[in-house]
């Protein structure tokens, strides 16, 4: 078994997660954003992406980043296609493809799957570090999951509750 | 090869699924006409017609369930059309219309055949008794005597050789028990007596008849052929008439009862009269010549290169200003502009060419309804005609299909919590009969579509009390309400789904759902209702939604649009002039006072705020009016309208994005859900006024909990 795990490597914050390349549609640098109101905080807004209208997230919001340093040299959106979509989410930075043979790759700790965390797929070993692999369609999807809850609140809200 | 024959079978398909939703839409109407004039042989021949030609198109697609149930169903037609006083034949219709529908569908997304067994139970269930029952009419007074061509030739032969012709029907005895051995003995009889032209069974039938009916050239008199057929304990009855008598009345019956018992008959080639055949051809769709069908994706694709063409357009128009600014006496420019100005000119036709594409008439989906109203009315028992009027207004195709649920839904409300029953009806002195009105019809740049009832109309005090009791308003709030604001609690989620409402004030299930569906193409849903009187829900659509003109301008520095419409002028004011009434922001404008919203935040107290200018946008929403306070006017421009339907993005308060020349998005507001919101947000609870409605997710929200961020009380 040396079949090889094809990464796209970005960090957030301090650290280095991956998704596979064949999950990516194209990385693009920051451009300008234009917000959208009402959306979830870690909402940027939306980017013309070649005349298309691509909303982007901002994963160090999404993983909780306290504090965020815009880089714009280094920062990057990774656009990504999850049913049929696209979707921006910047990342602090976004490295080279790299290949992480696939026995160097551990499950995740079941201590994800309980705090909900299912969209980290695995573990993986490269030069001594660990980069954390996730499932972008998962993610995605509890980023919407999320946004109807707190839609549904905002409805409860206003109604004056 | 077999990808191209394959792709044959795709495009067959394709074409397949298109004609028969229209050939199920066909079945339908006629169905409810039949519904209407029970037995009406025409409309049987047309459903029959339809039938056959579905048949024959789902076999070609090799659709074998489809097409076997069409097969057993136009039998059963084809049996009606000689007895078609059945009056459970338009039932069976419309059943079959759903289980076709629903065979296609599934055919269509390849799923996984639903079963048919319930509707071809029923098809038997129609074969059988009428069978029955065309026999003993035979018996007792109308014969058929349907010869085949042959047959017929032969009795004209036999006339004009001056012989008598008679047509004889004996009844086999019903206790005899070999009634194929008795068809033979009546044969030998009637061949003892002169020459069989014609004889029914035919011989070597094996199915048994009860009635055997033939053709005699004879010299004899009538009552000795009579008693010569007459075998005792076999035959019970003989009737005889001349066939001179006999072939007129088929004559001027013409076509109307030319198919005789199909099931019975051993092999039926004979048995089908040519004339029926005639009088069916292969039915086509009418008008279908001059009609091209395209993918509605295709146009849309056109309708898209277009928005960029515009886009690209407002890009020239950037490069071009930008080079009148550097060159300013260049004669280049006015060469460059004129060229602009005729792209312009074409860009604007091929656009409304291509919109027009686009555009149907509203009957379309108008034309699903009398059989919606029909089986809602059923199901709850009511008796409700269904009006329909401007069917040939013209909407765009996304409309139409996006208010298809919507509007199905209002109507199926009304028929069934709008109208009252029969009985009420009567006892208020209203007809017994209910009417729904469905209506369409252009208003300026807008389309309205109106779902009237004249039932009982929603109860309004019981509205507000169950506003009350959700907890929605206070008392006091209610008593304050006008009917109409209180009646726009019928859209808020949840009121509906609320089971007493439902019986009580017979609204609702769902309005919220209509009301968010209409809000996202940036329609407005509006309620009139009077006790007794009944119910209107008038819907204001866009005539299109893919290009609007739009007024674009800035509030703290970001880019919004609104649609142009909907501006009804612009006003300049400073911060002084505005003024506090109730915590809600109004603005004198020519002796009216104006509510304002305030799409960013208050400026910070201070000496110049008052002098502090700013732009007011005066619009009209619904029936009100409203000033929008934004900071800087932008310009107007057609924008290309594309959907932001990332759910992770969607807001109510944006109807749509565009990209503009240079790149940049700007978002499209949405008025109604902007007024809305200010609606339903109170100030009283929010101790101040309300601003920053733009401004960062849920900013408004978490004032009203207490947080009073950049807000002076």
């Amino acid at each position: 078994m040396n079949r090889e795990l094809h990464i796209v490597g970005f960090q957030v914050g301090r650290e280095t997660y991956g998704v596979r390349i064949a999950s990516l549609h194209e990385i693009v640098r920051l451009t300008e954003i234009t917000a959208v109101p009402d959306a979830p905080e870690y909402i940027e807004g939306v980017i013309n992406l070649r005349g298309k209208i691509v909303s982007v997230i901002d994963l160090r919001k999404r993983f909780g980043e306290k504090q965020i340093v815009a880089n714009p040299k280094k920062n990057r959106i990774l656009v990504v296609e999850t049913h049929g979509r696209l979707t921006g989410l910047i990342v602090d930075s976004a490295s080279d493809v790299i290949k992480i043979p696939a026995e160097d790759v551990e499950p995740p700790p079941a201590v994800f799957q309980d705090g909900g965390l299912n969209c980290v797929t695995g573990l993986g070993k490269y030069k001594d570090r660990l980069i954390v692999l996730l499932d972008m369609n998962k993610l995605l999807d509890r980023s919407s999951s999320q946004r109807e809850e707190k839609s549904a609140e905002a409805k409860g809200a206003a109604a004056g509750q | 090869m077999s990808n191209s024959s394959d792709d044959r079978t795709a495009e067959l398909r394709e074409l397949f699924f298109e004609s028969a939703q229209e050939l199920i839409q066909a079945l339908n109407e006629e169905a409810l006409k039949l519904e209407k004039k029970p037995g009406d042989s025409e409309v049987v021949r047309s459903i029959r017609r339809i039938v056959h030609t579905l048949k024959g198109d789902a076999g070609a697609c090799g659709y074998r369930e489809l097409s076997e149930l069409a097969h057993e169903f136009e039998d059963v037609l084809a049996l009606e059309i000689s007895s078609a006083e059945h009056d459970q034949m338009a039932e069976v219709a419309l059943a079959a219309a759903d289980v076709f529908a629903a065979l296609i569908e599934a055919y269509r997304k390849k799923k996984k055949v639903p079963s048919a067994q319930a509707l071809r139970a029923r098809i038997h269930k129609l074969a059988a008794p009428p069978a029955k029952k065309t026999r003993r009419k035979k018996s007792a007074s109308s014969l058929h005597f349907a010869w085949s061509e042959y047959e017929r030739l032969a009795i004209r032969n036999a006339l004009s050789q001056g012989k008598n012709v008679f047509n004889i029907a004996a009844q086999i005895d019903p206790v005899c028990a070999m009634p194929v051995a008795a068809r033979q003995l009546i044969e030998n009889a009637l061949k003892t007596v002169g020459e069989v032209l014609a004889i029914r069974p035919e011989p070597g039938a094996r199915d048994a008849a009860r009635l055997v009916e033939a053709a005699l050239s004879s010299q004899l008199a009538p009552q000795e052929i009579e008693a010569k057929c007459h075998i005792p304990s076999i035959v019970s009855k003989v009737t005889m008439e001349t066939a001179q008598a006999a072939k007129q009345a088929k004559k001027a019956a013409g076509a109307e009862e030319p198919t005789k018992d199909v099931t019975e008959a051993p092999s039926p080639a004979p048995e089908e009269p040519g004339d029926s055949q005639a009088a069916a051809p292969t039915p086509s769709i009418a008008g279908a010549e001059n009609i091209l069908r395209v993918d509605a994706e295709r146009i849309d694709n056109v309708l898209n290169l277009v928005g960029e063409l515009i886009i690209g357009k407002s890009m020239l128009y950037q490069v071009m200003n930008e080079f009148a600014r550097q060159h300013p006496k260049d004669t280049l420019r006015n060469k460059f502009a004129d060229a602009m100005g005729f792209q312009a000119r074409v860009l604007n036709d091929l656009q409304r060419a291509v919109m027009k594409i686009r555009m149907v008439p509203v009957e379309q989906l108008f034309r699903r309804f009398p059989r919606i109203v029909r089986d809602v009315a059923h199901q709850c028992g009511r008796e409700v005609e269904l009006v329909l009027t401007g069917q040939d207004t013209d909407l765009d195709k996304s409309i139409l299909d996006a208010i298809a649920e919507p509007l199905t839904h209002m109507v199926r409300n009304a028929v069934s919590h709008g109208i009252e029953p029969a009985e009420e009806r009567q006892r208020l002195g209203k007809s017994p009969q209910g009417t729904v009105q469905l209506d369409a019809y252009h208003q300026g740049n807008q389309v309205m579509v109106e779902v009237r009832d004249d039932g009982r109309g929603i109860n309004v005090p019981r509205v507000r009390a169950k506003a009350i009791e959700m907890g929605l308003v206070t008392t006091q709030e209610a008593a304050r309400l006008s009917d109409a604001e209180a009646l726009d609690f019928i859209f808020r989620p949840g009121f509906s789904t609320a089971e007493e409402v439902t019986q009580i004030s017979g609204r609702g299930v769902g309005m919220d759902v209509v009301q968010s569906v209409l809000q996202r193409m940036k329609a407005s849903v509006s309620v009139e209702t009077g006790a007794g009187e009944g119910t209107t829900f008038r819907l204001k659509l866009p005539l299109t939604l893919a290009i609007i003109k739009a007024l674009m301008f800035t509030v703290e520095e970001r880019l919004y649009a609104i649609p142009l419409n909907a501006v009804a002028e612009i006003a300049r004011a400073t911060e002084g002039g505005v003024h506090q009434v109730d915590n809600h922001e109004v603005l004198p404008l020519r002796n009216q006072m104006l509510p304002l919203v305030r799409l960013g935040h208050l400026p910070a107290e201070d000496t110049e705020k008052r002098s502090r200018k700013f732009f007011v946008l005066v619009i009209n929403v619904g029936e009100r009016k409203l000033g929008l306070i934004v900071n800087g006017l932008v310009g107007e421009e057609e924008l290309v309208i594309k959907a932001l339907d990332d759910q992770v993005v969607t807001t109510d308060l944006v109807s749509g994005a565009s990209i503009l020349g240079d790149g940049r998005v700007v978002l499209i507001l949405n008025l109604a859900a902007i007024v809305e919101r200010m609606g339903r947000m109170r100030p009283e609870e929010a101790g101040a006024v309300l601003s920053g409605l733009l401004f960062q997710h849920g900013e408004s929200m978490t004032r009203k909990a207490g947080d009073s961020t950049g807000v002076e009380a």
